[in-house]
Formats: C-alpha cells, sequence, structure tokens
C-alpha cells in the first residue's frame, strides 16, 4: 500500500500530536449574576492553569468543578453541534466548546458574559423562551398542498444546494443576541429566526414561501436589518446570516414588483 | 479561592435569598406569545426601498447642487438674493429644489424613525420623538415647498 | 409541588422522544418533559445517516439489510425486531423527507444513499450504499425536522424538567404506571405528573466513560430510574467504542468518511485494516475496527510520539468532495486539533459512543418487567431501550433509524394505550423519593466533590471495560465502582440555592452513572465470552451454547438495606438466521 501522507508531516500535525501539555496561567474574569444573592450582575476573576489547547468551555468547567461550584451555564455537546453555550467572550458571541484559549490571547483576562438582549436568569444562562417564540412565529416546517406521494419528494441537487447554507443552524442564539436592533428592541424577529425562513422559502418542496415573507413583511420582520454583519461574524457555524436576510429581502421586492 | 475582587454584600442585597430572590436582569421588549401582531402592510417595504432609491437620486442632486453653489461661476461668493432668484426663475432649478428638498427631508425623516425604533426603548418615548420628528419634517417640508412657489424676486 | 395530569408523558426530546412525541400528540394529551432543550439533544451529533434498503442507487432489498444488522450484533438480536427494523427503515426515511428533510439528492433528485460500515449486498459480498445522509450532519437534520414537525403539531415541551423518578403503582395485583416526578431547573420546584402512559427516550449514558463521543449530558437518566424502581436492565454490558474519535477529545468523526473513501494507517502508513478484514477492509463493524486500532496500537504501531493513536487518512480524496461531503468533521479537525485535512491525517483514537443495551422493551417499545411481563403504560425508545434490534454491536446509520421507527411504533402504543384507559390513583406522597435525594444532596455537609468521583469513574472504566476486558480488569473495576459509591454517600454541593442548580444536577447524573457502571460491570464480568462489543481477552471467543441470551440485571435490595445486582437471562429471538462465524 503507497504511504502518501505520512513522510511530510506538517508542522500543524506534530503540534497538535505532542501530548506533552503546557499549562498556562489565565485569568477568566465571568460576569456573574445570582437572584438569590444580589439584584446586580458582577465581573469577578478566575486564575487557573491551563492547556492553551483546551475550550474555554473546559476553563468553565474547571472554575466550577474545583473553584466555585455555583458558576452556572448551559452546555451539552462540547463540540459545537448543540448549540448549548453560546455566550460572549471578550466581546464577541462565540460558542465557547469552539473556541480555544490559545485563539483569544490568553495573556489578557478573557471575559466571559451571557449573550445579550435576553433575560439573564443566572450567571451565564439567559432566557431562551423569546428567542424560540420568534422561531416558531416564522412557521418553521415544510408547508405542502395536495396529497403526499408514495415515495419521496424529488429534488434536484441544485435546488438542494440552494438552501444549504440555513440548513445548518443549531439555534444556538449567537447571531440573534449580537445584532445592536435585537438589543434594544427584542420584537425583532432577529437573525436566527430569518434564517430558519429562509431555509423554508428556497427549498424547491415547500409551498408555504408566501406566508412566510408575509410574516417577515412585518414591521418587526426583515426590514429592520441594519447589515451590519454582526451575525455573520458570530455565527459558529459558519452561516452567511446577512445574506440570508438580503435574499429574503429581495424575495420580498420581487414578489412585489 | 482565586477570585481577585468578588464584591462584598452590601446591607441590601443581602436580603436576598433562595426564597427571596431579587429580579432578574431583563432586556427593552422582550418577544412573547402576543409579540406577531401581524402588520400586513408594505409600509417598511416600501419605506426600505425608498430609501435606496432616494438615496441615489439624492446624490445626483445634492452633489450637483454644490457644484452649483460651491465651484462653479466663482464659487460661493457668488451666492447672493439675486444669484438664487435668477435660478428660480426657471421651472427646472425650481423642480431640482423642490425634489432635492421632499426626498432629503422624508429621507432623512424616515432614517431618524429607524434610529428611534432602534434606540428608543420605552414605547412612550418612541411615540414623542416621532412625533417630534414627524412634525418637524412635515413644517420644513411644508414652509420650503412654499418658499419655492410663492418666491417673488421683487420682494424689496 | 404541582401536579400535572397529561395522558401522556413523554421523558426526553431527542430523535426518539420528539418521533413518538409526533404521533402521540395527534391521539393524546401529551407532555414532553426534557431536560435541555429539544434542539440540544444529541441526536443532532449524529452525522454519517440513516440506513433504508431503498435501492436508490444500487440493488438493495429489506432482507439484506435484516441479516447485516443481526450480523453486526454478532446473532445477539432478536430477529423479529430487526425484520421490523429494517422493513420498516424504507418508510421510516420517506416519512422524514416527507417532514421535510433535506436529505443529499441524486442527480435523478431522490434521496442519495453512501456506503457505511457493515453494511453488504447479498449477505457480506461487498459494501452496498444503503445510508441515506444530510451531508454530515444527519442526526442534526433529522433532530431539527423532528423539532420543526413539534412545532407545527403543537407538542407542549416541558423544558429543563429533569426526571427524577417513576411512579408505578399497584393495581390488582399488577404494578402499572402512575407517572413521573420531576425537578423544574430554573425554580428548583418539584413537579409530579400524572400519566396513563410513561414513554422513557432519555438516550444514552456515555459519560461514564472519558474518552467517549456522548455530550456531558448523557448520563443515564431514564435507564437508572426505571432500574431503582426495580425494573431490569438488559445488556448493558454491550458499550459500542466508535473507531474514529478524534484523539484524546473523543470527538466523533463519521464513519461517512471511510465511507467516502477515508482510510485507517498506522504509523508506517500501512492500511492496516486490510489484515482483519480483507472483504470489508476499513468498513468493517465498529467493534472489529477498533479492535483493530487498539491492536495496531499494543503491537508498538500506533502514531505520534506516545504512539497511542492512528490515523484516518482523507488526504487522497478530493476537497471538492470534503467541502460537499463531509465539511463538519473537517472542520472539527482544524478547529480543535489545527491541522488541514486536506493535506494532514487526522490523529483518532475509538470513543466510547452508545449503549447497546437499555431499559428492556417488546417491538411495541413496551417496557418489561422480567423476560416476558409487560409493564402497563411503561414505554421506551431510542437508546435508553433495548429491543434489541443492536444486539451485541450496532451497525453504523441504525440508531437514527431505531429513534425513527420505535420512537413512533412506542408514541403510537403510548396513544393509544392512554385513550383506552384510566388513570391510576398516584401513591400516597408520591414525590417523597425525589425530595429525598433532592434535599439530601443540597443539605448534605460531605467532603466529597462529585468532580472528584466522576473523573475517578471515568479513568476507572477507560482503563479497565473498554474495548479489552478481562476478568481482572472487570474485577477492579468492580470494586473501584463500589469504593467510589461509598465515597459518593458523602457528596455534596457548594450552590445550595433554587435557581438553576446544576451543581446539584450534576450530583445527581452522577449517582446515575454510578449505578450504571456497575450494572455494566457486573454484566461484563459474567459473561464470559467475546461477543460484538464485549471483548474478553480472557474468553476471546464466542460461546453460543452459554451465552447466546441477554442479559437481564436487576437491583436487589435486601432487609438490611443492602444493595446488590441479580442477574438473570433471556432467550434471544431467532427467526430465520442461524449464527454464523462472524467474518468481514
Amino acid at each position: 500500500m503507497s504511504t502518501p501522507t505520512l513522510e511530510k508531516h506538517s508542522d500543524a500535525l506534530d503540534a497538535a500530536e505532542s501530548g506533552a501539555s503546557h499549562l498556562i496561567t489565565v485569568t477568566l474574569r465571568i460576569r456573574r449574576f445570582n437572584s438569590e444573592v444580589s439584584d446586580e450582575a458582577n465581573w469577578i476573576d478566575y486564575q487557573l492553569d491551563i492547556d492553551p489547547k483546551e475550550r474555554v468551555l473546559d476553563a468553565l468547567h474547571k472554575v466550577k468543578w474545583e473553584i466555585d461550584g455555583t458558576l452556572t451555564f448551559r452546555r451539552s455537546c462540547a463540540h459545537g453541534i448543540c448549540g448549548s453555550d453560546a455566550m460572549r467572550i471578550n466581546g464577541r458571541n462565540r460558542l465557547a466548546c469552539k473556541t480555544l484559549i490559545k485563539d483569544i490571547n490568553p495573556e489578557k483576562p478573557i471575559t466571559v458574559e451571557p449573550i445579550k438582549g435576553l433575560t439573564v436568569l443566572k450567571d451565564l444562562v439567559v432566557d431562551m423562551d423569546p428567542f424560540f417564540q420568534a422561531y416558531r412565529d416564522v412557521m418553521p416546517f415544510l408547508i405542502t398542498k395536495g396529497n403526499e406521494p408514495t415515495r419521496e419528494r424529488l429534488q434536484s441537487p441544485e435546488d438542494r444546494e440552494r438552501f444549504d447554507d440555513t440548513t445548518k443552524c443549531i439555534l444556538c442564539a449567537a447571531c440573534t443576541s449580537s445584532c445592536p436592533v435585537f438589543w434594544n428592541d427584542g420584537q425583532y424577529f432577529g437573525p436566527a429566526a430569518i434564517v430558519n425562513a429562509h431555509r423554508f422559502i428556497f427549498d424547491s418542496r415547500d409551498e408555504g414561501g408566501e406566508q412566510r415573507l408575509e410574516i417577515l413583511n412585518d414591521k418587526d420582520g426583515v426590514w429592520r436589518c441594519r447589515t451590519t454583519f454582526n451575525c455573520t461574524d458570530a455565527c459558529p457555524r459558519g452561516i452567511e446570516v446577512t445574506k440570508a436576510i438580503q435574499e429574503v429581502k429581495r424575495a420580498l421586492i420581487t414578489r412585489r414588483f | 479561592m482565586s477570585s481577585t475582587d468578588s464584591v462584598e454584600l452590601s446591607a441590601s442585597s443581602a436580603a436576598f435569598s433562595p426564597d427571596n430572590p431579587a429580579p432578574v436582569i431583563e432586556p427593552p421588549r422582550a418577544r412573547t406569545k402576543r409579540t406577531p401582531r401581524v402588520t400586513r402592510t408594505n409600509f417598511e417595504l416600501y419605506g426600505w426601498l425608498f430609501m435606496r432609491l432616494s438615496g441615489i437620486v439624492l446624490v445626483v442632486l445634492v452633489l450637483g447642487h454644490l457644484l452649483i453653489q460651491l465651484v462653479l461661476d466663482g464659487g460661493v461668493t457668488k451666492v447672493g438674493f439675486a444669484f438664487v432668484a435668477g435660478r428660480w426663475a426657471s421651472p427646472f432649478w425650481q423642480g431640482w429644489d423642490l425634489i432635492m428638498l421632499w426626498l432629503a427631508m422624508l429621507h432623512g425623516g424616515n432614517g431618524l424613525r429607524t434610529v428611534i425604533n432602534d434606540y428608543a426603548e420605552r414605547a412612550n418615548t418612541r411615540f414623542w420623538l416621532k412625533t417630534l420628528l414627524f412634525t418637524a419634517t412635515a413644517f420644513t417640508i411644508l414652509l420650503g415647498t412654499l418658499v419655492i412657489f410663492t418666491f417673488d424676486p421683487n420682494i424689496r | 409541588m404541582q401536579i400535572h395530569k397529561y395522558d401522556t408523558v413523554i421523558v426526553g426530546a431527542g430523535g426518539a422522544g420528539m418521533r413518538a412525541a409526533i404521533e402521540s400528540t395527534k391521539r393524546s394529551r401529551t407532555a414532553v418533559l426534557t431536560k435541555l432543550y429539544p434542539t440540544r439533544s444529541h441526536t443532532g451529533a449524529a452525522q454519517g445517516g440513516m440506513a433504508a434498503a431503498l435501492a436508490n442507487v444500487e440493488e438493495d432489498n429489506w432482507e439484506w439489510h435484516t441479516f447485516d444488522t443481526i450480523k453486526g450484533g454478532d446473532y445477539l438480536v432478536d430477529q423479529d425486531a430487526a425484520e421490523i427494523l429494517a422493513k420498516e427503515a424504507i418508510d421510516a426515511v420517506l416519512d422524514l423527507e416527507k417532514m421535510g428533510l433535506p436529505f443529499n439528492r441524486t442527480p435523478q433528485g431522490t434521496i442519495d444513499q453512501r456506503r457505511f460500515g457493515g453494511h453488504t449486498r447479498n449477505h457480506g459480498e461487498a459494501a452496498v450504499r444503503r445510508s441515506c445522509y444530510a451531508s454530515d450532519r444527519t442526526g442534526h437534520m433529522i433532530l431539527q425536522t423532528l423539532y420543526q414537525n413539534c412545532v407545527k403539531e403543537g407538542v407542549e415541551f416541558f423544558n429543563e424538567f429533569y426526571v427524577l423518578d417513576l411512579l408505578l403503582a399497584e393495581v390488582d395485583g399488577v404494578q402499572k404506571t402512575a407517572g413521573v416526578v420531576a425537578y423544574e431547573l430554573a425554580t428548583g420546584e418539584i413537579h409530579v405528573f400524572q400519566a396513563k402512559a410513561v414513554i422513557f427516550a432519555s438516550g444514552g449514558t456515555g459519560k461514564f466513560f472519558k474518552v467517549t463521543s456522548n455530550a456531558h449530558t448523557l448520563t443515564g437518566d431514564g435507564q437508572a430510574v426505571a432500574y431503582r424502581r426495580g425494573l431490569p436492565l438488559e445488556d448493558m454490558e454491550f458499550f459500542q467504542f466508535h473507531p474514529t474519535g478524534i484523539w484524546r477529545m473523543g470527538i466523533l468523526l463519521t464513519e461517512g468518511a471511510r465511507g467516502e473513501g477515508g482510510i485507517l494507517r498506522n504509523k508506517d502508513g500501512e492500511r492496516f485494516m486490510e489484515k482483519y478484514a480483507p472483504v470489508m477492509k476499513d468498513l468493517a463493524s465498529r467493534d472489529v475496527v477498533s479492535r483493530a486500532i487498539y491492536t495496531e496500537i499494543r503491537e508498538g504501531r500506533g502514531c505520534g510520539p506516545e504512539g497511542d493513536h492512528v490515523y484516518l487518512d482523507l488526504t487522497h480524496l478530493p476537497p471538492e468532495q470534503l467541502d460537499a461531503k463531509l465539511p463538519d468533521i473537517t472542520e472539527f479537525a482544524r478547529t480543535y486539533l489545527g491541522i488541514e485535512p486536506y493535506t494532514d491525517p487526522i490523529p483518532i483514537q475509538p470513543t466510547a459512543h452508545y449503549a447497546m443495551g437499555g431499559i428492556p422493551t417488546n417491538v411495541e417499545g413496551e417496557v418489561l418487567s422480567d423476560n416476558t411481563t409487560v409493564v402497563p403504560g411503561l414505554y421506551a425508545a431510542g437508546e435508553v431501550a433495548c429491543v434489541s434490534v443492536h444486539g451485541a454491536n450496532r451497525l453504523g446509520t441504525n440508531s437514527l433509524l431505531d429513534i425513527n421507527v420505535f420512537g413512533r411504533r412506542a408514541g403510537i402504543a403510548a396513544a393509544e394505550y392512554s385513550a383506552t384507559t384510566d388513570y391510576v390513583q398516584l401513591p400516597e406522597d408520591p414525590a417523597s423519593v425525589v425530595v429525598a435525594q433532592v434535599e439530601g444532596l443540597r443539605n448534605s455537609t460531605g467532603k466529597e466533590r462529585v468532580s472528584e468521583i466522576r473523573n475517578a469513574l471515568q479513568e476507572c472504566m477507560d482503563k479497565n471495560v473498554m474495548v479489552f476486558r478481562t476478568e481482572q480488569t472487570i474485577k477492579e473495576a468492580v470494586e473501584e465502582i463500589a469504593h467510589l459509591r461509598e465515597r459518593y454517600k458523602n457528596v455534596s454541593v457548594q450552590d445550595k440555592g433554587k435557581r438553576f442548580n446544576t451543581d446539584l444536577l450534576e450530583a445527581i447524573e452522577l449517582g446515575n452513572l454510578l449505578d450504571l457502571a456497575e450494572v455494566m460491570a457486573i454484566s461484563a464480568l459474567a459473561r464470559k465470552e467475546s461477543r460484538g462489543g464485549h471483548y474478553r481477552e480472557d474468553y476471546p471467543n464466542r460461546d453460543d451454547i452459554n451465552f447466546m441470551r441477554h442479559t437481564m440485571a436487576y437491583r436487589e435490595v435486601g432487609a438490611d438495606g443492602t444493595e446488590s445486582i441479580r442477574l438473570d437471562y433471556k432467550p434471544v429471538v431467532q427467526t430465520r438466521y442461524q449464527p454464523m462465524e462472524r467474518k468481514y
């Protein structure tokens, strides 16, 4: 068998394989709030030794498991698929499990705070209900008319590709809670809801696009987008969120004229 | 425990407990089940389109206006009553300035309206700011239109 | 304490729970209790696909699929259940498509299919394209599609409600389901849900291993609750180790990577799977590949400075193919390892992945209280259950199938049952067990920390009951777990509050993990043979004479309060396939 790859070991692979972990000391500055103790949120610093190749989530776990068990945050899969741990790290919305310590300048204190625009319930936990309410309000399900076919509905690979980007959404709220419009007005549908509407509006099998466009034509719909691109920057799945919103706007305009 | 600046509980905050929690930190205007009051108009769509289209037209109108006023024929020193009177003698320039006035005011007014919508948190504040904005815009547009059409070069 | 009344209560909102909820909401008043928001469930981490003999790209039929499932499970599969699984797979995939799932498509516009480990043409001749997929995020798309349809059907969710107890009541000498008790994370309140039917769909228990593809929240809550109420756990010794987890982190890299042509190599660059599985090579079943990897490592052909992993080589595949078919896992390699899969092989090691065992059920999803007796009103589906369609080793793509086929069946069966029956009287003071448990932990002044015990448990499980097991290692594990269970009695939590007390929750979860780890080790100790995911170095062969049977583990409490585990066995249902030697 040929061995094409193993002769030329790249530096990156060597670095990835070096098991030796050299710990560095980082300061984690966490915005904490516990309504059972105080009515205001405070920044608290924690110092810990950690391998810079570890995730911010690992650092938070280290705090919770070794220093202060009352630190509260949501997490589940720990590799960027479940969308539980969106938080504001060094002023930017990210998933704690997809952010490595070494990538965010561990020399300075790493700030961690809850995502903005949603009610803070405890520490990094926010009330996600308004977010999911907006999602539900765009009718995020396939709408079809007539009888169901016996086999699958046909769809060409090109038609499937048309909405591929927006099917990646994990509903983590990183985009919506990075949007300056949403910060001040939670009634705005927000990028995530629009992304999920986009996923169906541009699905060739769907026949409810008209209704969804009508919903997003609302005064709190797509027209409130100011194209600041915060959402695209924040998306941990690399979805071109702002582009999706623009495509919905364009669909609304071409429908009217 | 290495918390370096943990905050001492003040007398007032120490009153909170699991059975007597403080209010949570709420953002302005959260979405609720009742939020979607469907607006079946295209006002926002037209508003959005108007901003883009009027913007393009205004680039031509305003740059042309500035060029004539400030650069050509000796620059800004030439501008005086007679200059204005001369220009408004022509329906073309009357039309130019009228369109520029309307588009600029509506464009700016609508822009400010969205700024108010984005940044004013309370419903009351929004309402009064928008009322003020509407009054000011309408007043300026009406006054300007009046002047353009009733301008009398022989007023002296 | 609040009391709610529903016809059907579903515990868990992953694939199986939501599939059941869609059916049961149409037929009965249903509540879904979930400790996470529904879209956070670990179904979303499944990548490769969902098997069904659609025959869209090449000849295939469900009978071959049945055979592969049975052979993959090393003949410990209940064959009647496997037939149902393979037969209903086709409709399960088509149903999902009709619900809106965006499968990848063939040029003709039908659902595209790809190869997957252990799925073969005509009983083992060659690999067959059977896995229906949506890029390398099939599980994500299934989870999203099911949630979307739950929104459409108006399914009632109780998010972040943690079910801590199952209520059974004796009616005319028969144990019947009365409801469940749940802890509301947001407020710390206890809720009693009275229900005619309860479906457990609470997922797996992989978190007792250290290197695992499982989420932090997969702590076997459903299994533990049922077990403590005296119900048996079936085949808990069988745990699947997925061959390709990211080295040391355990993050899953789909078998679809090998289905697309990826190759496993040792430090000499050798395609070592040719030695272990001449026909299927890298696409042999998971237990075979995982053992092969560890054999390579043990014999000194592992990669890296410590020789403790091997490579998954995708470098010969065109970057366009990786981008189109495997975008997520290439992204994982970049994010977590900092390497470029176009040009670098990916360091991998087997990772604890899936519990084949669980709460025993029949093919309707009804839970069994012994080898044959059904508990009226109690159902289970998904990883928490053991039907058993996976036997000793699950085939890749069969779990997404399992949740859809048996989730649907359980949902329908539960709703139909609750339509024909009355509520069972709740026991006196129904929440007493839970209140005692929660308050006991909250007020404990012990000195033990949850994280330390959990770490010790994970280290112990990784060391002793992973891919290779012997009498000695398992005994070590049994002893260590017993010791940890003693320590757990002195565990305390730092967070004494009521709101979002995740500290308390982790302590409860650890208790569940300890119970299940013990069941696993004891079951493994008694099975003196090697079969599927359970490999005993001291008994390297399959022993069909003594062990062609399911393990049933019961919790026994003696008169003096001492707990012990009683093992019993249940025959395997065989229809038309006689056990043969298993070769790939």
